[in-house]
């Protein structure tokens, strides 16, 4: 923990990648066949129950469900669980693959570097 | 009619009867209420003599050379003594006052703001820790407080994470983009 922020402010910023502007690759770069992400609720959905515009993610489908879950079972804190759990499991694994996608930019940072040295000044995205 | 006439009659008297009471209600000229205070318990003039000041200060159970009255400014406290400024709290509390949760015994002078004295109020007792070692010790915390959230403004801390990823071209619509205008696509991949 904290390795990222060593290698960016001590000794090699160029490679790592800077979250903010980040996916600076072509997303097919590597990785062929690659699936674009499938979100399953609607946005008229989402707006129709209110959800707060930072929870309308590719996990709202799960937090519309357990919403109304909420909502059926009011008192009862134990009825939702299961659902509570695949939302969380659904964020899970959405942090993960933005983790996935962090390190997959760092790489590939590190590669354009290795071309540059091999080809001289040229250009590294070229192969 | 009969009534008619007795209610002319009845009117002025009932007006002069009701004025009476109230002239008899209402304070006679130069009197004063009785929350105020009594002339007695008023400061009397400033004394401007040797003999006035050894009055006052017997009038105030004190000591000559230790009377001293408030400077004659204008401001109304004429001979009342000008006390040290000392809270009740750095009285001995062991000592038997007579009245020990004032820490005050009876005749002796109180002081003018003595409601501001309380001991739960203002306390003028030296602190534990010298003011200097105080001011130095919270100087010393305030300049690391503002060192570190410069250093955390210059060298923002963040997870290795790329950012996160929403639908409908990152909510265009959602967030107020125009709807006659085409939207720029925003596609996110698996991974």
């Amino acid at each position: 923990m904290g390795a990222h922020l060593g290698r960016r402010y001590l000794w090699d910023a160029e490679a790592e990648p800077d979250p903010l502007n980040m996916p600076s690759f072509p997303a097919e770069l590597g990785l062929p066949g690659r699936q674009p992400r499938a979100m399953v609720a609607s946005a008229a959905q989402l707006a129709q129950a209110r959800v707060p515009l930072e929870q309308r993610d590719f996990c709202g489908h799960h937090l519309l469900r357990l919403l109304r879950c909420q909502r059926d079972t009011f008192p009862v804190p134990w009825q939702c669980h299961p659902l509570r759990h695949r939302w969380d499991s659904c964020q899970h694994h959405d942090y993960v693959m933005r983790m996935k996608e962090f390190e997959r930019e760092r790489r590939l940072r590190l590669r354009q570097q290795r071309l540059r040295q091999r080809h001289g000044d040229g250009d590294g995205d070229s192969e | 009619m009969a009534a008619g006439a007795l209610r002319g009659v009845l009117w002025p008297r009932a007006a002069a009867g009701l004025r009476a009471a109230r002239a008899a209600l209402a304070a006679p000229a130069g009197a004063r209420a009785a929350s105020e205070m009594s002339q007695d318990m008023m400061p009397g003039p400033y004394p401007r003599t040797p003999e006035e000041r050894a009055a006052a200060a017997k009038k105030y159970n004190m000591r000559v050379e230790d009377y001293q009255p408030y400077p004659d400014d204008g401001l109304g406290y004429g001979d009342y003594p000008m006390l040290p400024d000392k809270s009740q709290y750095e009285r001995d509390p062991w000592y038997q006052w007579d009245q020990p949760d004032m820490r005050h015994n009876w005749g002796e002078p109180m002081h003018w703001d003595f409601d501001m004295y309380i001991r739960n109020r203002v306390d003028t007792s030296p602190t534990v820790v010298p003011w200097h070692t105080m001011s130095k010790h919270f100087l010393l915390f305030l300049s690391i407080m503002l060192i570190m959230f410069g250093l955390g403004e210059i060298y923002p801390s963040y997870r290795p994470v790329g950012p996160k990823q929403y639908p409908f071209n990152d909510l265009y619509l959602e967030k107020g983009g125009d709807p006659n205008k085409k939207p720029p696509t925003v596609i996110h991949y698996e991974i």
